[in-house]
């Protein structure tokens, strides 16, 4: 790697922090405003995460008196230091990923353990009760989707190492050669269910209702973040919008990596723009299916209910899908 | 499974938010500014739900019939009247008063009524907007 | 009281309040917990008292009709009604069968309006806040009717002494109908929300249960006992306003689904079947009123100069929404009773939270908690101030110290 390039990475990561924190608080503030109005209310303006971050960091930050301060406070930190690194990793309209050529599925896999990671340790380092509670029931929550994303990501891998493709793990290469067309009518059922599963996963990884078992307002009073306050609190927010975007954009790289400007025949600076507008829409439509929608239609599970539905259900629907997928390819 | 809420959600998506947007349709920056705006005829105030005829609101009460027989204070639950005896009149403290109207009943010169004005918060529970008599 | 010792070791205990988001009014809860299950289960009442009890002792009757509307928040109607009823014993006041068919749709309105209000509450402690917009929302409309037949959408003012203070005239009637229809055409949306939806189902079947042995042992009442098989309707037992010329039978969840469980879910069927029965109690009084005065004693002077010579003791009983409320009173020829004391349908419900939180989990713990819809600010009528030389009473003790209480206020 020469100097140039060694730029071009510091300058990249600072676009793509800048653009994950923006665009997750934008789509924070989509998702209230439209919670809001499906639920008959008027709801904050569009830019109210953007206040609320500017509040929160103007705030005290607090450290309870038993908490392990240093470990309290590395907490948000990595969560969002973790979230933007995989922003490095996914392509983002016809921009390629920053990182290209050095990560795959299976890394972004585990780079995503590692925000929900962050958060368990500053709940159990916070000292209550409460988030102690919170803590282990993140524990259950990460271990329990695992399964369905794991088999859903298996199942994407398998498919591509199948096609002969060089570097088959890389989103890049998924990108280019979109799932749908690669599979028969089987396959297409199959790669149905995937998207499903992938659906019902990001508000578990999210922490939004029903899987929000860990935060449960009613039960735990915030659960793993009942005592983060101020920047802190701030900065774990933030690491959750980021993660929202990361989420998305996973599920439209590996499920809709289309774009328009291919079918316009448009010139170079135009196609990349309509292709991040129509990137923006495609995040917007699975954020509103995935979370929007999703956390206000349902009651809030228990915690042994969401190791249930995503090992026994969901893990049921992806091994489904898997197997559809893999019995395409062999009939073929 | 089955998910009632589902439709019912999207379908309010397209209608109109329950809320009466009252006094503005956004927060604006000062509230108390943005009320002496509208006193002084500056801006105007998003009306709020109209409230249904015999409504108990805010004591209106005319000092010049009160007799001072006291039987509204003797009825009071709240104990928001006091009779004042250089004057013979009563007093009424609306910050106390619980719009119950029982005085209203029971007074025989029928000088204390209730109207149905219901905004009155204020900053001093003994300002003159607060104090009758 | 505290009988579970704050331990630093497994199984570990935890509390819960006195200010906690699951609980909407402060009581304090302390638990024995093994990971997310709950193996003991103890709670502390008391963190609300208001001392209504005392004041109404210095508060002549008329008075104290208000205040006694202002203990509960939610239901206006029930301790005024109940209040008025001991008096109306006591002083022999009788009152007309309009005021009587009034108060009954007065009530009736209020127990629509509580269970909803329930309703939401139920889901928003499952996290359901979407059926809590809409359950308030529909809750709107009967605290605007009310609103109209009395004047106030909250505490409503319309019970006197000897009657109500407002008549609902025939020009009121097309209203009431109007919103009668609206809550008819919502209550299928309502019940489909509340009772089809999976969610609601998994979190509610099964979890909490009372069952009706424990039931008949520790006495709920209201829709708590009810859910658990125990027919048990003041309404229905011993009728009073206009219920004796009505046709009603007490809700059981088996007249929707055909079985008992006495479970939350079981709570929500009989809430709701009481919304629509309410409806048809509406229905049938509006159909039935007779006409006649709606004041026995129209003037105040009187009725207090009557009050004031009036001796002896009764009590008033009333099905609120959460069950039976009772106030006993006792008179002693001067302004303000002698005695008052005040039983709200939360006091007898409380101790069925013990079996049915022990052996559930965590995340059951507010849902259970709402579940027999506890109203604790109107519950509490004592409090200890301090920890210091606390002790635990013993039945034989309390058993003494009301027999003393008794008759002391015999001798007056």
């Amino acid at each position: 790697m020469n100097i140039g390039n060694l730029i071009m990475v510091v300058v990249g990561t600072g676009a793509m922090a800048l653009f994950g924190i923006v665009a997750g608080l934008f789509y924070m503030g989509i998702d209230r405003v439209l919670v809001a109005r499906m639920q008959a209310r008027i709801g904050p303006p569009l830019r109210q995460p953007f206040i609320d971050m500017a509040k929160l960091m103007t705030k005290q930050n607090i450290v309870p008196a038993n908490a392990i301060p240093w470990l309290f406070n590395a907490a948000p930190l990595v969560a969002l230091a973790s979230s933007i690194s995989i922003m490095l990793y996914i392509p983002l309209g016809s921009f390629a990923p920053i990182f290209r050529g050095y990560g795959d599925l299976i890394l972004i896999v585990y780079l995503l353990v590692i925000p929900a990671l962050a958060m368990v340790v500053g709940g159990l380092a916070s000292g209550s009760p409460y988030a102690t509670i919170g803590a282990q029931r993140e524990m259950v929550t990460m271990i329990s989707y695992e399964l369905p994303l794991a088999t859903t990501i298996i199942a994407f891998a398998w498919k591509y190492a199948q096609l002969g493709l060089d570097n088959p793990f890389s989103l890049a290469t998924v990108a280019a050669t979109p799932i749908w067309s690669q599979v028969g009518p089987l396959g297409f059922v199959g790669c149905l269910l995937l998207l499903v599963t992938m659906i019902l996963v990001t508000p578990g990884e999210l922490g939004k209702i029903p899987f929000d078992t860990p935060e449960a307002e009613t039960e735990l009073a915030g659960g793993l973040l009942v005592e983060y306050s101020g920047r802190n609190l701030a900065l774990f927010y933030l690491s959750l919008g980021v993660k929202a975007i990361v989420l998305t954009a996973v599920v439209v790289a590996l499920f809709f990596p289309y774009n328009l400007s291919s079918y316009l025949a448009m010139s170079a600076l135009p196609a990349r723009l309509v292709d991040g507008a129509f990137f923006l829409v495609k995040i917007f439509v699975i954020m509103f299916f995935s979370v929007s929608l999703i956390r206000i239609a349902m009651a809030r599970f228990r915690i042994t209910q969401v190791v249930d539905v995503y090992w026994k259900y969901l893990g049921a629907l992806s091994l489904v899908g898997l197997i559809l997928v893999m019995v395409d390819s062999f009939i073929r | 499974m089955s998910f009632p809420m589902i439709p019912e959600l999207l379908g309010q998506l397209l209608k109109k938010p329950a809320t009466n947007p009252f006094p503005a349709p956004q927060l604006p920056p000062t509230i108390t500014g943005y009320l002496k705006a509208v006193g002084e005829g500056k801006a105007t105030m998003n009306p709020p739900v109209p409230v249904p005829p015999n409504m108990r609101g805010k004591m209106v009460y005319n000092r010049g019939t009160c007799i001072g027989c006291s039987l509204c204070i003797k009825v009071c639950p709240a104990r928001a009247i006091e009779l004042v005896p250089q004057t013979k009149k009563v007093r009424i403290f609306v910050s106390q008063c619980i719009n119950c109207g029982q005085c209203t009943e029971v007074c025989p010169k029928n000088c204390l009524n209730l109207s149905d004005e219901f905004l009155i918060a204020d900053t001093d529970r003994y300002s003159d907007k607060l104090v009758l008599g | 009281m505290k009988t579970l010792e704050i331990k630093k070791t497994a199984p570990y205990t935890t509390q819960i309040g006195p200010a906690h988001p699951a609980l909407k009014e402060p009581v304090m809860f302390t638990f024995e917990l093994e990971g997310e299950r709950i193996r003991k289960a103890d709670f502390a009442p008391g963190k609300a008292h208001r001392g209504i009890e005392w004041m109404g002792l210095r508060r002549n009757c008329v008075q104290i009709v208000y205040l006694a509307e202002r203990i509960c928040g939610i239901c206006g109607i029930t301790h005024s009604l109940s209040f008025c009823r001991a008096i109306e014993q006591v002083a022999q006041i009788q009152v007309s069968n309009r005021a009587h068919y009034i108060r009954t749709i007065v009530g009736e309105l209020e127990r629509i309006h509580s269970h909803l209000l329930w309703a939401g509450v139920a889901a928003h402690e499952l996290g359901f806040d979407s059926a809590f917009y809409l359950a308030w929302r529909v809750r709107e409309n009967v605290m605007d009717l009310l609103e109209y037949l009395t004047g106030n959408r909250v505490h409503y003012a319309i019970i006197q002494i000897g009657g109500v203070r407002r008549d609902i005239t025939p020009d009121m009637v097309p209203k009431i109908e109007e919103s009668l229809k609206f809550f008819e055409g919502v209550y299928g949306k309502l019940a489909s929300i509340f009772l089809d939806d999976t969610t609601i189902q998994m979190r509610c079947r099964d979890c909490g249960v009372l069952t009706p042995e424990e039931a008949l042992k520790l006495c709920p009442v209201g829709p708590t006992a009810r859910a658990s098989g125990v027919r048990k309707d003041v309404r229905v037992d011993h009728p009073y306003a206009a219920y004796a010329d009505l046709e009603l039978q007490p809700v059981t969840p088996d007249q929707l689904t055909g079985e008992i469980r006495g479970d939350v879910y079981d709570r929500i069927i009989v809430r709701l079947l009481e919304v629509k029965q309410s409806i048809g109690i509406i229905r049938q009084c509006l159909a039935q009123m007779p006409d006649g005065p709606i004041l026995a004693v129209p003037k105040m002077a009187l009725l207090l100069a009557q009050l004031k010579k009036a001796e002896g003791e009764a009590v008033g009983r009333h099905e609120a929404p959460r069950g039976e409320v009772m106030h006993y009173v006792r008179m002693g020829k001067q302004e303000s009773p002698v005695a008052w004391k005040v039983k709200a349908s939360s006091y007898s419900n409380y101790m069925s939270w013990v079996p049915m939180l022990e052996g559930e989990q965590v995340a059951d713990i507010p849902i259970i908690v709402a579940s027999i819809d506890p109203c604790i600010s109107c519950t509490d009528r004592v409090t200890i101030v301090g920890d210091q030389g606390a002790q635990v009473w013993t039945k034989e003790e309390l058993h003494r110290l009301s027999v003393e209480k008794t008759r002391q206020l015999q001798l007056g």
